[in-house]
Parts: C-alpha cells; structure tokens; sequence
C-alpha cells in the first residue's frame, strides 16, 4: 500500500501541451479513478505515474521519495494495458510469470503465486493457452493476473475495460471493486466512462484540457460540481444550464423564475443548473416548453424539450403521459437549485448551502 | 489455322527467302568492326549479295557456333581462330574451301595452320600472336637478348614507387608460352599427351617467377591493368597482340619488336600463332554466295581495309607487299613476329592443357608451389580433370526401372483418385486451365524439361567430340567416391560440398545479424533523415550483383586494391586476397554480405514494426531491461517472418554462383569454387564433361532437397 502524489506535473509532446501543470494526491489504498474526455491528459498522467514518460517539469513520488527518472522496473508497478498488451508467443502461465522470472523469484513462489491469481481470475484452465486462443474478457483476465501475481505496491489501469461487451464490462467491474477491497492496494484506474467512475472509486479525478477539474469522492462531484464542466461530465442525461439574472430573491430567465434560497448579494449575471433528475413534467411548474424527443428507460424516462430559455432535459414517473410535439410544464423538485457564475468557472451554489462558495462582487 | 492465311505468309516469306541475305557472325570489336563492315559493303557493292552481320561476345562464340550451326539456324560464314579447327571439324560444322582458295595468295604456315588431313578449311584472315610493346620515351632500343631485357628491366623497374618494366598477363598460359618455347619446352610429349614436367618448363617458370620477385612485373594483372599501366607511364614494355595497338593512348609515342631471345639456350621466345579464317558453315544454305564471301574477305580490298583501318595483320600476300602495308612498322613487325611463331595446335589435347597451366603458374606466382614442382602440380591437375571415360553401361536396366516407377506412380494415382468425377469437382475447369496455362507452360519448358534433361544428362558420358556415352550411374560413383582424388583436395566432391555449407553459414549469420542491427537501428521513428538511411542502405541490393562483384574484385587487388590502400595507410602490411584459402574465402564474404544484407534489413524492418510497441511498454513495466526485451520479445516474435528468409537466403547462398566466380574465381588452386561453380567448371572449362557436371547438378538438387525439407519442420505454423 503506497501513496502517489504528483506535483506541478508538466508533458508536452513536440508543441502540443498535453498535461499542464497537475498536483495530485493518490491516498494510500485508495481506488482513485481518473476521468475525463479523449486527449485530456488521463492516460499520459498514468504513463507518466508508470515512467513510460517523463515529465517535463514537475515532480512524483511514490510513499514520498522522488521517482521522476527511475525507470518502470524499479517503481514496483503493474499495469493493465487497454490493449491488454498479451506476449503471443507465451502461454497465459508464461506470461503471468514473466514479470515475476525477470525479479528473479524462486520457481516454486512464481508458481504458486501463478495458480492463486489463476484460480482467483478463473484463468486455472486456461494457463497452458497462447492469448490467440482465449476470448476477449479472458485476455481481459490474463492481463489483471499478470499485474496481479507481481503484488505490487501500485496499480494502474488504462482504461482496461473499453474492448468489453457491455454484460462482460459489468461483471469485470464488480470484480474489480471485489479485488479491490480484498487486496486493499492502491489502485489508478484511467476512464472516459462516468459509470465505471461513479462505481468504481473511492475518489474521482476529473481532468480537461489538461488541468485538474476536481477530485473528490463520487457523490460529492456529483453533489457539489467545481463548475460547469465537471457538472455536465457527470451525471446522465447531462445538467441542464439555463442563463439567468438575478431579480431580488429570484433568479429569472426568459419564461421562468427561480427562488434563490441563499442571499446572493450584488450578483447579476450567473448560470442556474438543473439536473434532469430533479425536473419533474407535472400538470403545473416554473418552466413551460414542447417536447421534442422522449427516452423511456422502463419505469421511467426523459423528455427533451425547448423552451424559451433554452432546450431543457426533464425526467418524468410512471404514469405520467409524454408526447413529441405536445406543450408541458416542468417543475423543479426542492432544494436542487445549482448556481454557476455566467462563465461556468465556478459554482457559486449548491443545494443544501447555507451561503454563496465565492465571494459574491457586483 | 486458315489455310489462306498460311499460303499468303508462305508467299510472303518465298521472295524474302530466295533473296536472303548472307549471315556472318563475328566476335569482332571497335576499330576491327569498322574495318569488317566495310569489307563487307564492299562486297554487297560488288556483288550485289546483302550480308547481315552478327557480333558475339567472344567467351560464348564457340558454344553458340557448336550450338546453333547443327541445327541449321546457325551463320551461313563465320570469323575464327584455327585453334578449333579439329573440333569444328569433328563436330562437321565446316565446309572444305572451294576453287576460289589459291595457295600461293597466303602466307605458308597461314595455310597450314588451316589444313587438316590435306583438306583446307576457310580462308585465312588475320595473323595474331603476341610481341613486344615498348615505350619509346622510356625504352630506346629493344631488347634482343633475355640478359640484355633483364638489365633493362632492372634499371626500368622502382616497384615501390609503382613503376614496372613489364606488364603482361602473366596467369595465362597463352602468355607464358613464349617462355617455354624460348628455354627449348615443348607442349606434348611423344606419345601426343601434354607435357607438363620438363627441364625446359622449370626454367621457363623460374626465369617468369624470378620477374616477379624482382619486382619487374606487376602482380595479378589483368589485360585492364596492363593497358591503364603503360597508358599512364608506369609500366615500359608489354607483352601484347596486334588487339593491344587499339587500346594504348595515341599521346603516347610506342613501337613493337619481337620477343628476345633466351640468352641461355640461344632459341626465340616465339609465340603461339593464331590464324584467323573466314569459314564456311557447313549447312549454309547458300554455298556458293558464302565461299565467295569469305574468299572476298580474305583478299584484295577485303584484306586491305582489314589492315589499314582494323590494323590487322594479313595473310594475304599481296597486300603485304602493298606499299601503304609495307610502310607501316606495326605491321611489318607483327608479321616478321609472325614467322617465327609457333602455330597453335589444334589438336584436342591443346585444349586439355589451360587448366592445369593456369592453376600452375598462379600457384607459383603465388607463393604456392616452386618453379620445379609446378609442372607436377599441372600434371595431377591434368589427370584428374581428365579422367578415364566411364565403362559404357546398359540403358535397359535403367529404362526398366524408370518405367517401373511411372507404372507405379501410374497405380497410384489410380488407386488415390478421387471417387467424384472430375467435372463435377471443378465445374468451371476449362476456364482455371485457361488461366492457368501461361504460366503452367512457363513452368513446364523453363523447369521441368530443363530438369528431367538434367538428370536425364547425368547418366551420359560427354565426349569433346560431340558425341555422347551412356554410362549409368558412373558419374555418380566416381563423384561420390571422389575417384583420382584425396578428399581433402579442391576437386573432391567433399571439400566443395564443406565449403558450399560454411559459406552459405556464414553468409547467412552475416546477412541476418547485420540486416537485424540496422533494422533495429532504422525502426525508431524519433531517428532523423531515416528515409535517407534506408534508401542508401537497400542500394547494395538494387545494383546487379555482378558489377558489385567486380567492384569488390578490384578493392581487393594485391598492388592496387583500396583495401590494401587502406591497410598501407594504417601500417598494415598488404594482404595478397586471393592466395590464401581463408582470405580469399574472406573476400567472397565480404562481397555476398554487401549484397545480402539489404534483403535480411527489409525483412527484419518490416517484422519489427508490426510488433506492437505496447509490448515493449508492458515489458518494461514487468521490469525487462532493454537486451531481455530484445531476447524474450523480439526474437521470438521475429521468428515466424525471419525463418522463411533464413531458409530462402541460405539457398540462395549455396547457389550464389557471380560471387565466387568473379571475386575469388575459385583461387586459390579451385579452394573456394562452391557446388555451383565447380559443376559450371566441370562443363564448360574441363573437356565439356557435360555428364560429369550433370551429375554434380543433381548432388545439389538433392542436398538442397534434403535441407528444405528438414526446415520445412521449423516454418510451418504452430499447432496449438
């Protein structure tokens, strides 16, 4: 059980600044999940945490010495390749052995360590094959048990779930947060799936453009988004954002008005947030709109509207009769008002808050 | 066919054929050319009959003369040296000269050096034999004795300063001749076998080697270095024919002598003489037309412009006594040369005897051997290259067993054949067949006739003559059993065979190590200008091997090669390439890994970029270092692509026939001649032992046979 922890970590590859400047903190036995859009700098941030890369500028530790120039193979890592990056010439027991073989283990622990990941993985059958003749979720397998075997003090994982149908990606994904929880490792674990984000980790990172947006355990970025981006990366159907201007304790929009519980002082400009979740179609509400298209998920289901704010996504219950091309109201459950500013740099508010995050200016 | 058709191209062809023109082929070259062509206009003016001319390169005249004339698509005249004259004969390529030759028009021993069992064949051309070049702002008077030549070399020759007093082809025993004539040798011995092991032959070998010793005579030359020496003043005599007046440079100021005489036994060193004829083919289809060519070659204009544009010497005696002739000292030179020269035998065994000779004197100017065994060394070459014909054998046995075996095959595919008919199997076959035939055909008549004539060949015995023995397995035992000759000796089946395989095992160790290392090296895509790199590095491979071959030849030249350069410049001592078995060996590896790594480079680049890099990545996470990276993941995954080029490569390098012989051309003494080459000599260059070579043609077969289906094992794909 180790502890990571980047500071001002920096990488460009020829111009194109990938990661700029990212001070990170991976708790000892923690599952921290990186997550974030393509090309915003998870994936080279794990390479990096791996020593595939170096950084240009900026520091890492691991249990707090310097590791920035030691290669890979004194870092004492493991990593799960998203192309699962099997040895084909080597069976499934030769390579799960292999990282062990090159630390000069004694045959008899490589073997028996072999067989425990094996029979943990339900690989035991599968040890004398070559990766050609197993199934994707089986490659999938091998891959975990040949970072498993090596017990090492990180884990890393590059989004190694993605190559999976949706059935086999849920089950490796309980599968994960039981080893997790046996092991009790330190776990990095890279994906552009809210879902596995969401389940998976004791804390999540969100990353764009490079940059940090905000870590923190699931339902606390859920809750309480920094800003507009991490709000829309998580949670779907995505937040719906409404511009609005403040009117003593209202918050007013073209066709809508919102009761401000919080005083917001001098503000003027800002951006209310609305998660579809906590929109209501009622027979009466705040908002007015037509709806454009309906998802039914079973039980119940979301409607996409336009109204004259803006389009606006609402969930609606059972029973509750939608039709494309029909005008309906909306109503805003109680206390799940987000306020950002007009920019979406920050959340000025968020339900439950006795008073506004940033310091309010005219 | 159309019959309309057919009759119309008959009647085309009818007027074009009564009107054919005369051909004539020739090995002619340069200022000789023009001189024939227009002879010949001459003689289309004259007469009014169209000649067609035809040059050969010279090496493969008398093979395509031997091969075409029998079958009636041969020349109708054609231009050669009488020293073939018997074997023409014997091979009835020649017809007799007619009324139009009148003897007292030609010199005397022109005309009896085309006569053979009181028949004249021809029309006597040309004489050629060899004289003394000298330069004449270095030489003023020729020498006329060998005491008074040595004296003059001395003072001529300052060999570390790269001056020489003569130059000459000193590995031929065209050259050396004279030599022997001049200390009283003779060429065959009472009985008419070649002499190899006289008095006169010691001492002509060790008056040759003693030249070189002194440094008189530059090493190892060929007729390019001897011209581009005296043309740059650094040699002052050559022993050359009329052929080298076209070659020297006209600033230089040159005349011609005789040979000297040996001072100890008083006797001219005289050349060998070669008479030039215009003969008539046999099977011309227009005889008279073609006597009357060659006749019209051979005299008056014919002759005159051969001599005064081509600087030929003639035969014809008229025109020596011309006075434009008699005023040129070339000519008049080359012909008093001439009359004290020694006709060239055309007995069979004159052939016989080069081999043998050529291996002699290179060995003795080699270091190999000494001036006193040398001739002993010629005649066990002699003997073992001609070796008793095989006891003839009984065709039947083996046609029998032959038979047998097709019946068997026969059974076979009777027995093995598939229950379905054929048609229903392959419904649309006439259309595959259709496809299919081009290259079925290409197929059938570039290797599979080619290779059931082979081996058909390898159970004959081929006589010189023509005529052909069959003689069973013979060929076969006598290779096998290495009959005449140690096994450890060059001409053993067994050494060439120890030597085909190490060269081919070196060869493919060199080409894949070092294809994989630049491989390795031009896979990073982070390495600048890789493109260029690439490019020049496959350029060994896109030039034609054989010029790369005699590049190579030069850079290891004794005295002027680059590489000895090279060696001088770092106080090396020089090294003499060729006269040593593992230098020479060296030599040709050196040259075929040039050539052969590009191939192994585009192979391993193009395996090594379809490993995924992520491999490399996971590896090195495992904790490989770089080398265990390259051993536990590279090599194995470059196995299934490099394997198959192993495999191809190490054939292609027991075969690799232009290597051998224009590098090391087999040197020293036949060490490093692979199967190839020696079963090329054993055709072409020993008696035209056809059958012999066959035969050694089949022995590779089978070992190459043996050795792709031992590794087939290792290529197939894995089961799992």
């Amino acid at each position: 059980m180790s502890s990571v922890t980047l500071t001002n970590v920096h990488k460009a590859f020829g111009t194109t600044r990938i990661v700029k400047g990212v001070d990170l903190e991976v708790r000892s036995g923690e599952f921290l999940v990186m997550v974030g859009p393509s090309g915003c700098g998870k994936t080279t941030l794990l390479r990096l945490i791996a020593g595939l890369e170096s950084p240009d500028l900026g520091d890492i530790l691991i249990d707090g010495a310097r590791v920035t120039d030691t290669p890979p193979r004194d870092r004492d890592v493991a990593m799960v390749f998203q192309s699962y990056a099997l040895y084909p010439h080597m069976t499934v027991r030769e390579n799960m052995a292999f990282g062990l073989e090159l630390r000069k283990l004694p045959r008899k622990d490589i073997q028996s360590r072999v067989e425990e990941a094996a029979a943990q993985l339900e690989l035991s059958k599968l040890l004398d094959r070559k990766p050609k003749e197993l199934s994707g979720g089986q490659r999938q397998r091998v891959a975990m048990g040949r970072a498993l075997v090596r017990r090492p003090k990180i884990f890393l994982f590059d989004e190694p779930l993605s190559n999976l149908d949706t059935a086999l990606r849920v089950q490796m994904r309980g599968e994960l947060a039981r080893l997790h929880r046996k092991l009790g490792a330190t776990m990095i674990y890279v994906t552009h799936d809210q879902v596995e984000a969401m389940t998976l980790a004791s804390r999540v990172a969100v990353f764009n453009g490079g940059k940090l947006q905000q870590v923190g355990a699931p339902l606390e970025l859920y809750n309480a988004p920094a800003n507009h981006f991490v709000a829309t990366f998580l949670g779907s159907p995505s937040m719906n954002f409404l511009p609005a201007h403040r009117e003593g304790t209202f918050l007013k929009g073209p066709g809508f008005q919102l009761h401000c519980p919080v005083d917001l002082g001098d503000l003027r400009d800002v951006k209310v947030g609305l998660r579809p979740q906590d929109l209501r179609i009622q027979s009466d509400g705040e908002f007015t709109g037509t709806v454009d298209a309906v998802e039914r998920l079973g039980s119940d289901g979301y409607a996409f509207l336009t109204t004259p704010a803006g389009p606006l996504v609402s969930r609606f219950d059972r029973g509750t009769q939608v039709s494309v091309g029909e005008t309906v109201k909306v109503c805003l459950l109680s206390n799940a008002l987000h306020v950002f500013s007009s920019d979406g740099e920050a959340a000025i508010l968020h339900p439950g808050d006795a008073r506004p995050r940033v310091e309010v200016v005219a | 066919m159309c019959p309309r058709l057919a009759a119309l191209l008959l009647l085309c062809a009818l007027p074009a054929w009564a009107d054919a023109p005369l051909r004539l082929w020739h090995a002619y070259r340069g200022a000789e050319e023009t001189a024939l062509e227009q002879a010949v206009a001459r003689f289309t003016e004259d007469t009014g009959t169209k000649v067609e001319l035809l040059a050969l390169p010279y090496d493969a005249f008398s093979s395509k003369l031997t091969a075409a004339i029998p079958h009636g698509v041969g020349p109708d005249v054609f231009l050669y040296a009488h020293e073939k004259l018997r074997s023409f004969r014997e091979k009835a390529l020649l017809a007799p000269s007619d009324a139009r030759l009148v003897r007292a028009d030609y010199l005397p021993n022109a005309l009896s050096a085309l006569t053979l069992d009181g028949v004249t064949y021809g029309y006597p051309l040309s004489l050629k034999c060899l004289a003394l070049y000298y330069d004449k702002d270095r030489v003023s008077s020729p020498p006329t004795t060998t005491d008074g030549w040595l004296e003059q070399l001395g003072q001529l020759s300052q060999p570390a300063q790269g001056q020489f007093g003569l130059a000459y082809e000193a590995g031929d025993f065209y050259f050396h001749a004279p030599f022997l004539f001049g200390f009283g040798g003779r060429l065959f011995d009472d009985a008419g076998r070649a002499e190899f092991q006289s008095e006169p032959m010691a001492r002509s070998l060790a008056f040759v080697l003693g030249l070189h010793r002194r440094g008189y005579v530059p090493e190892e030359a060929s007729g390019a270095l001897v011209k581009s020496l005296f043309n740059a003043h650094r040699v002052a005599m050559v022993i050359s024919g009329p052929w080298f007046a076209g070659e020297i440079d006209p600033a230089i100021r040159w005349g011609v002598a005789p040979l000297p005489t040996v001072s100890t036994t008083g006797k001219p060193m005289s050349p060998f003489l070669g008479v030039e004829a215009a003969f008539v083919s046999s099977r011309s289809t227009q005889p008279d037309k073609a006597q009357s060519l060659a006749h019209a070659l051979s005299v008056g204009d014919g002759a005159f412009l051969r001599t005064t544009v081509g600087h030929q010497v003639p035969a014809d005696l008229a025109t020596l006594r011309t006075d434009a002739v008699k005023r040129d000292a070339f000519i008049s030179h080359f012909r008093d040369a001439a009359q004290s020269a020694v006709p060239m035998p055309h007995e069979l065994e004159m052939q016989k005897m080069w081999e043998p000779m050529k291996l002699a004197l290179r060995a003795l100017l080699q270091g190999g051997t000494t001036a006193d065994e040398a001739g002993a060394l010629a005649d066990r070459r002699y003997r073992a290259l001609h070796r008793p014909a095989p006891a003839d054998a009984s065709p039947l046995p083996w046609l029998a067993g032959a038979g047998a075996l097709l019946l068997l095959a026969a059974a076979w595919a009777w027995v093995t054949r598939p229950r379905e008919p054929f048609r229903k199997r392959y419904p649309e076959a006439a259309r595959g067949l259709l496809y299919v035939a081009p290259a079925a055909a290409g197929v059938v008549t570039l290797i599979l006739v080619p290779f059931a004539f082979g081996i058909g060949m390898s159970l004959f015995h081929h006589e010189p003559n023509g005529s052909y023995r069959f003689v069973g397995g013979a060929n076969f035992a006598d290779i096998l059993q290495s009959r005449g000759y140690a096994v450890t000796e060059p001409l053993s089946f067994y050494f060439t065979l120890a030597v085909t395989v190490a060269w081919a095992l070196v060869n493919v160790v060199l080409h894949v190590g070092l294809g994989l290392l630049l491989a390795l090296v031009l896979k990073d895509p982070l390495l600048r200008l890789r493109g260029v790199y690439r490019v020049l590095l496959i350029l060994p491979w896109a030039i034609p091997n054989y010029i790369t071959a005699l590049t190579w030849k030069g850079l290891f030249h004794r005295q002027f090669g680059a590489i000895n350069g090279l060696l001088a410049a770092l106080g090396v001592e020089p090294i003499s390439w060729f006269t040593r078995f593992s230098t020479s060996f060296a030599a040709n590896v050196v040259t075929n890994t040039w050539l052969g790594f590009p191939f192994m480079m585009v192979v391993s680049l193009g395996a090594l970029q379809s490993i995924p890099q992520d491999l490399y990545e996971a590896a090195e996470v495992d904790g490989a270092s770089k080398w265990t990276q390259f051993r536990r993941i590279t090599l194995p995954l470059l196995r299934p692509a490099l394997l198959p080029s192993v495999i191809l490569g190490s054939v292609w390098t027991f075969n690799m026939f232009n290597i051998i012989y224009l590098v090391s051309g087999g040197e020293p003494g036949g060490a490093t001649d692979i199967l190839v080459s020696e079963a090329y000599r054993w055709a072409f260059q020993r008696n035209e032992q056809y059958g012999f070579a066959a035969a050694y043609s089949v022995l590779i077969f089978c070992v190459l046979w043996l050795y792709t289906t031992a590794t087939r094992r290792l290529t197939q794909p894995e089961v799992a």
